[in-house]
């Protein structure tokens, strides 16, 4: 009997006409862990409300069809019964604590529970120590960091010991070391402790291999169903981006399993190359790739920042000696782990704080003295979240707002942009009522609205699916081919290596590598691209899927041809 | 600078105490500073706070606190001998000013002005220990029982504070970006563009409250009874010090029904110590009181009453 049965499950959420989910059909066993991707709006997060029985106890709607929960119909289930079966941890990490301090987090749900005094401490202390979070049992839950509040509030949920553990994109808000951490938590808590766990992700990269059967949603039903390597090769010949690279890559291959990790990738690729790489035989071409930096060198500079120092009041040193200087029409990336300073360094560049000693010059001004204000009408900067930008009642408001503030005459720019963007459709729309992506969208016309020289972005990429990503590193290709400068911060490596043409990687305050982003992410075993992971060693400087197709294609297909078929006939 | 005024977990045995024992004991203290008239027993509630507030770290926010305190301590000390006309002993015969009269600066006015202000004194020094000693929340926990949902909803105010002022001050910054100035133009300008910074910051935490609402509705918040979860433990020392203050209490209340602590100050100011009543009431009194401050120092000092406590 499985333990989960969807029959037939059609959704609507109140005021809508378009089904979130429609007849969806799925059954899930004991045990297993699924993984559940598609883009924005493709229904993931509903699925994952209605296996919680949020949905449409919380939301409201028109459900048709049925959801059992071990055989018995899940709205019949009283809601305590089902939060003891069935645990729920959502994307956002700062959305979901309630309690001011760890303990009383981790014993909310218990108090929920109305479970007595001694079995709740004996929860809670099981929890601690299996998170590790003994150090900060007694810290104020708003001063964690964000990985620390999403495994606080995995915490939280796991105390309720729950036998399902539905995780909708834990990681989405969290670096990538942080994100590792909740993974192999999943993945332990799945293989050690039997958890059946539900997890829906868009960082597929790193967690396609952990699963036992992935999901692929497509505008509200299930597209495929199946293990890891069986369904990569249909999306990949469909065309859909929800494969990480390594496994995309494989699928073009006529192959009767696809490699889906870095290490089966290496592990099929090793004797093509072994002969070849010993003799030194295979050497990725740079040089054409350096030749875009060569030419930046005649331009004029953008960004100059000269022995930049900073320390916070009462705090460490952030900014140590930094020196960095960004040329017009350059797309930078700046990769570092949390704390390494690279939004402090962003906050030089755009004037909102001054340097302890050094130099800050930004479009020819001085902003170290002078401030932001000198520059940011040429400047345009996007915050992490871009829910930050939108409170206007319509998005041609938005824009016009910006051009308002700065005096501009001419709006006929807006027609551009919104054309630009494919917002034409949204133009009396309340930005709020968009989804993410589209929020993003006006958010970035909103600041671009200006033309201005230089665009500076803070993790654009949290939470975006794949082809959110590509579409938005695309409109950022395309802004430096203007001419604008583009500076992007991010954790995300994949980004970084398709999209940039230079990468600066900061450690503890300081720049430890500047360049061109094949020489910096090929030189880097841990700051690599998936793609560039596998390739190392074998040709170094690979860091993208095109690039693999490029070189390593047409080294091994021809083989690869003969032996499966030698294969198969035998 | 501000982290300094409030509570931080820094391990000291002051911290350690029960929220209950430590509400007794600073009541206990604030009956006691409202009840004493007698500048000498204020006094002496004063050094006994400053003890405890060394005795938790908290010299650096008592300063703050003390800042404000002898600043208002001034004025009242400034302002009681302009009104009040009862001291026998005047010390300066001033001019008449409109409405107050004759200003005749008895020293009996400045006496009682400056007692006013170390009863003002105690009562900050309360309260800055009581920022110091105690964690709010366990305090809150307290009145999980009896008020639930207030309790929630102001443990979920107090850690919504500090993230929605990195939110305000993201978006100003986001805004500044767009061209906004908020230092800039009239009274009614620059409130409007505050509306629209505010507008943003209410549009983004009615969003986020369905969110958090939807996490506790998960976490099966409104599913029935709730129970309530409490880490704090009974130990001897917290018994000691209940005791202590109820007893410190009495002993108060009997020394004021002898006249102790009482002080009179117009028409003329009396004697700090009257006889050795005065000082033998004060010093039962402060001893009772001082036994957090005794078990603080068997603690660090004496390992059997460490064991014990």
């Amino acid at each position: 009997m499985p333990l989960f049965k969807v029959e037939n499950l059609t959704y609507y959420y109140p005021e809508t006409e378009k089904a979130a989910l429609r007849n969806l059909n799925l059954e899930i066993e004991e045990g297993e862990f699924i993984l559940v991707a598609g883009g924005s709006g493709s229904g993931k997060s509903s699925l994952a409300r209605v296996l919680a029985g949020l949905i449409p106890d919380f939301y409201g709607g028109k459900v048709g069809g049925k959801v059992l929960f071990n055989d018995k119909d899940i709205r019949t289930i009283d809601r305590r019964k089902l939060a003891r079966e069935v645990g729920l941890v959502f994307q956002d990490p700062e959305k979901q604590i309630v309690q001011t301090y760890v303990e009383a987090e981790i014993a909310f749900g218990l108090e929920n529970l109305g479970l007595c005094p001694e079995e709740m401490l004996r929860r809670i202390a099981e929890v601690i120590s299996f998170m590790n979070l003994a150090p900060i049992s007694e810290a104020f839950t708003a001063n964690l960091s964000g990985g620390q509040k999403q495994k606080l509030a995995l915490a939280s949920v796991l105390a309720m010991q729950p036998r399902v553990l539905v995780l909708d994109e834990p990681t989405s808000q969290l670096d990538p070391v942080s994100a590792e951490e909740i993974l192999n938590l999943a993945k332990r808590l799945n293989e050690e402790m039997g958890f059946t766990v539900i997890m829906i992700e868009q960082r597929l990269e790193r967690c396609f291999q952990l699963a036992d059967r992935v999901l692929l949603m497509e505008k509200g039903e299930i597209a495929y169903d199946g293990r890891a390597q069986e369904i990569a090769r249909d999306v990949v010949i469909r065309d859909m981006p929800f494969v990480p690279p390594v496994a995309r890559f494989f699928a073009g291959l006529d192959l009767p399993s696809v490699p889906i990790t870095v290490k089966e990738g290496r592990k099929f690729l090793g004797p093509y190359f072994k002969e070849k790489y010993s003799t030194g035989e295979i050497q990725c071409d740079l040089g054409c790739k350096n030749l875009q930096t060569a030419n930046l060198t005649e331009q004029k500079s953008v960004v100059s920042l000269q022995k930049l120092w900073f320390a916070y009041p009462g705090g460490q040193e952030v900014l140590k000696d930094v020196n960095l200087d960004i040329k017009e029409g350059e797309f930078v990336v700046i990769l570092g782990e949390n704390g390494a300073g690279k939004s402090t360094m962003l906050k030089h560049i755009t004037g909102m704080l001054k340097p302890g000693r050094g130099r800050v010059q930004v479009l020819g001004k001085d902003v170290s003295r002078n401030g932001f204000k000198e520059i940011r009408r040429f400047t345009a900067y996007l915050s992490q979240n871009p829910n930050d930008y939108l409170f206007q009642d319509t998005v041609e408001d938005e824009l016009l707002f910006t051009l308002k503030n700065f005096d501009i005459k001419d709006v006929s720019v807006i027609d551009e942009i919104l054309e630009r963007f494919h917002l034409a459709d949204c133009r009396k729309t309340n930005p709020r009522e968009l989804s993410s992506g589209e929020r993003q969208r006006v958010a970035l016309a909103s600041v671009l609205v200006t033309r201005p020289k230089l665009i500076i972005l803070d993790e654009p990429t949290r939470g975006v699916d794949f082809l959110l990503k590509a579409e938005l590193g695309e409109i950022l290709q395309k802004e430096t081919e203007r001419g604008s400068t583009v500076i992007v911060v991010t954790h995300d490596v994949e980004f970084a290596a398709e999209f940039a043409v230079r990468v600066v990687m900061m450690f503890l305050g300081r720049i430890v590598s500047d360049g061109e982003k094949h020489n910096v992410l090929g030189k880097s075993v841990f700051y690599s691209p998936q793609i560039g992971k596998m390739c190392r060693g074998f040709c170094e400087g690979v860091l993208t899927l095109a690039e693999a197709k490029d070189k390593i294609f047409p080294l091994i297909h021809g083989k690869t041809s003969t032996s499966h078929r030698a294969r198969m006939r035998a | 600078m501000f982290d300094k005024l409030f509570y931080q977990e820094k391990g000291f045995f002051l911290q350690s105490f029960h929220p209950a024992a430590v509400l007794v004991y600073l009541c206990v203290f604030l009956v006691l500073s409202l009840l004493y008239e007698n500048p000498l027993y204020l006094l002496a509630l004063l050094f006994l706070l400053a003890f405890l507030i060394r005795g938790v770290d908290g010299m650096e926010a008592w300063e703050g606190f003390l800042k404000a305190g002898v600043f208002l301590m001034l004025m009242v000390m400034i302002i009681n001998p302009l009104v009040i006309r009862s001291g026998a002993t005047i010390i300066w015969h001033g001019p008449a000013v409109p409405y107050l009269g004759k200003l005749n600066i008895s020293m009996e006015a400045m006496y009682y002005g400056a007692a006013s202000g170390i009863r003002l004194l105690v009562l900050i020094s309360i309260f800055c220990l009581y920022n110091q000693m105690i964690n709010p929340d366990r305090v809150l926990k307290l009145f999980s029982r009896v008020a639930g949902k207030s309790v929630l909803m102001i443990a979920l105010s107090t850690r919504m504070f500090p993230t929605m002022v990195r939110d305000l001050k993201r978006i100003k910054e986001v805004q500044q970006f767009r061209g906004v100035d908020f230092d800039e133009g009239s009274l009614w300008e620059k409130a409007r563009k505050y509306s629209c910074l505010y507008n943003v910051l209410l549009l983004s935490s009615l969003e986020g409250s369905m969110e958090i609402a939807e996490s506790m509705q998960a976490r099966a918040f409104g599913s029935g009874k709730r129970s309530v979860y409490s880490r704090n433990m009974l130990r001897p020392r917290d018994i000691i010090c209940t005791g202590g203050s109820f007893l410190a209490l009495s002993a108060a209340i009997w020394g004021l029904r002898y006249g102790c602590g009482l002080y009179t100050f117009y028409p003329e100011a009396d004697f700090l110590i009257k006889d050795s009543t005065t000082l033998i009431a004060l010093s039962v009194v402060l001893f009772y009181l001082s036994m957090p401050l005794i078990l603080n120092e068997g603690w660090n000092y004496c390992r059997f009453l460490k064991s014990k406590i």
